[in-house]
């Protein structure tokens, strides 16, 4: 089993811990952190803010090292950022390039790569998967803030990645937007094949979106369980959420997070 | 700017313009070598017909936006470094906190025992205070370039060259800008320096020359014109920099909670 899990997963951690240096000496963040990502699957963690979840991602998108542990990707450690992940952040209006067009800031991972047309092909293409067409000359800061999370997201699907790391990328979303952006996501991860690492601190969220949830808990954060999901494939905004399945887990995730918190 | 306050600021002037009209030339006070404002308006307008006036307003400009030109190359180059490059900064920093504090004019008397009265001297006067305003900026705004965007040029797997162009450098922009403004100001005030007690060309020696042929009227004229130089100067320099970065200028702060 472990083996099996192993040989087919995109990312494994192994024993993961991460301490940084502060005034009075260190501080732990993460310890133990063990998990593996299957290839196509979606992997939510949940947990409350500070207990470590954007240290995780940078972490998995090998933007930190981690203090000690195992950190792989196909079956490799991971020194800086490998090929083929796209990383979608919390704090959108950092991450955008403020000074560049909608347009501009979705073709800065492809336009090196592609020709012209090709990347103004691709641009085009993924301004409609999260409905900006009209938006491709505005700035960043000229749109609410949920649409320029749309704009970070579209900027990571034109690199058509195999893995994507997201880190709380619909906490700043309207409810509406945040549904139908839950299910673009939904129908991508059947269209394409990727493998998600979705960070959220909404149980409902992990729920719906993963086929495991993951509970990250605890100062220094540990994950403390995994559970999988028993909804299927196919999830649906009323019904998903309104089945026994989903009820339950919801229940048993309110226990696990706030009972520790 | 609006342009209530531009009216409100430009009403205050001729107050003031008017009042010193009014008691100089009623006698009320009487300094033999203070003029009036309408006398060096007369004496401005004789002055910059003159076909000398342009070689030396022409000089002044040309030495400032040389050595305005080196400072700034010099400096944004060095700031950047040494703003990305702990280990740089690490190295870098004791020696610029020892020099940087050092007064412009005292450049003045190393410039003219190294260089004599030529124009290198007044260069030197220029470039060495200059190059502080820029490298300090620039490095600063480099540094503070937030977490977030070097991992999206890590993740992105960006060049060294489209990071530095094309990330950091716009994202440092503002900061540079500042630094560049604050040096083309200094560059014109070192220039004038350089040439009242060093360079015998350009408007600072020309302002030395007509006040010791007790012209008060020209000299006035003359640091006018210096003023109205410093204007035009930042003037062109900000909007040059609203034209080469549209996205820029008109950012607001960052938000985060609006959906
Ligand atoms: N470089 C750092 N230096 C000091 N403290 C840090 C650093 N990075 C993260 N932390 C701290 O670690 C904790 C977890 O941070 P973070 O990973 O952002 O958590 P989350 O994303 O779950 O809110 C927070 O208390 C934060 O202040
Ligand atoms: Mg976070």
């Amino acid at each position: 089993m472990q083996g099996g899990v192993s040989a087919s997963a995109v990312f494994e951690l192994r024993n993961v811990a991460y301490t940084v240096p502060v005034r009075e000496g260190q501080r732990d963040i993460l310890r133990g952190v063990d998990f593996a990502l299957g290839a196509g699957e979606i992997l939510a963690i949940v947990g409350p803010s500070g207990t470590g979840k954007t240290s995780l991602i940078r972490i998995i998108a090998g933007l930190v090292a981690q203090s000690s542990g195992e950190v792989l990707f196909r079956g490799r450690p991971v020194a800086g950022p490998p090929e083929g992940v796209a990383v979608v952040f919390q704090d959108y209006a950092n991450a955008l390039l403020q000074w560049r067009t909608v347009a501009a800031n979705i073709a800065l991972g492809i336009e090196r790569r592609l020709d012209r047309a090709a990347c103004a092909r691709q641009v085009e293409r993924c301004l409609a998967l999260v409905g900006l067409e009209r938006h491709a000359g505005d700035y960043p800061w000229q749109l609410s803030g949920g649409m320029q999370q749309r704009v970070q997201i579209a900027r990571a699907l034109a690199l058509e990645p195999a893995v994507l790391l997201m880190d709380e990328p619909f906490a700043s979303l309207d409810a509406m937007t945040k549904a139908s952006l839950q299910d673009e996501m939904l129908r991508l991860r059947g269209e394409t094949g990727a493998s998600f690492v979705f960070i959220t601190h909404d149980i409902e969220e992990a729920i719906y979106l993963g086929d495991r949830v993951a509970v990250l808990r605890g100062r220094p954060g540990t994950i403390a369980e995994t559970h999988g999901v028993g909804l299927g494939a196919v999830r649906d905004q009323v019904a998903s959420r309104a089945a026994p399945e989903f009820l339950e887990l919801r229940q048993r995730l309110h226990g696990a997070i706030g009972a520790h918190a | 700017m609006t342009g209530r306050q531009w009216a409100s600021g430009v009403g205050g002037l001729l107050v003031c313009l008017a009042v010193w009209q009014v008691l100089v030339g009623s006698g009320l006070i009487e300094y033999d070598l203070l003029p009036s404002p309408w006398t060096i308006a007369a004496g401005l307008s004789t002055l910059v017909v003159e076909p000398a006036f342009a070689v030396e307003l022409g000089h002044t400009l040309a030495a400032t936006l040389l050595g305005w030109l080196v400072a700034v190359l010099a400096g944004t180059g060095l700031g950047a470094l040494l703003g990305t490059s702990p280990r740089a900064r690490r190295y870098c920093l004791a020696s610029i906190e020892v020099l940087r504090p050092l007064p412009a004019v005292a450049f003045v008397p190393v410039a003219l025992l190294l260089f004599g009265f030529s124009l290198q001297m007044e260069l030197l006067v220029i470039v060495a205070p200059a190059l502080w305003p820029a490298l300090v900026n620039t490095m600063e705004g480099f540094a503070g370039v937030p977490q977030r965007l070097t991992d999206v040029a890590a993740t992105f797997h960006l060049s060294a060259g489209t990071r530095l162009w094309r990330v950091y450098l716009p994202a440092a922009a503002p900061a540079v800008l500042v630094g560049m403004r604050l040096s083309l100001s200094l560059a014109l005030v070192m220039a004038v320096v350089a040439e009242m007690v060093g360079n015998p060309e350009g408007l600072g020696y020309a302002l030395v020359r007509e006040q010791q042929a007790l012209h008060p009227d020209l000299m006035f004229g003359y640091v006018l014109v210096i003023g109205v130089a410093g204007m035009v100067l930042n003037g062109l320099l900000l909007l040059a920099s609203r034209f080469a970065l549209p996205g820029l200028f008109r950012r607001p702060v960052a938000r985060w909670d609006s959906a």
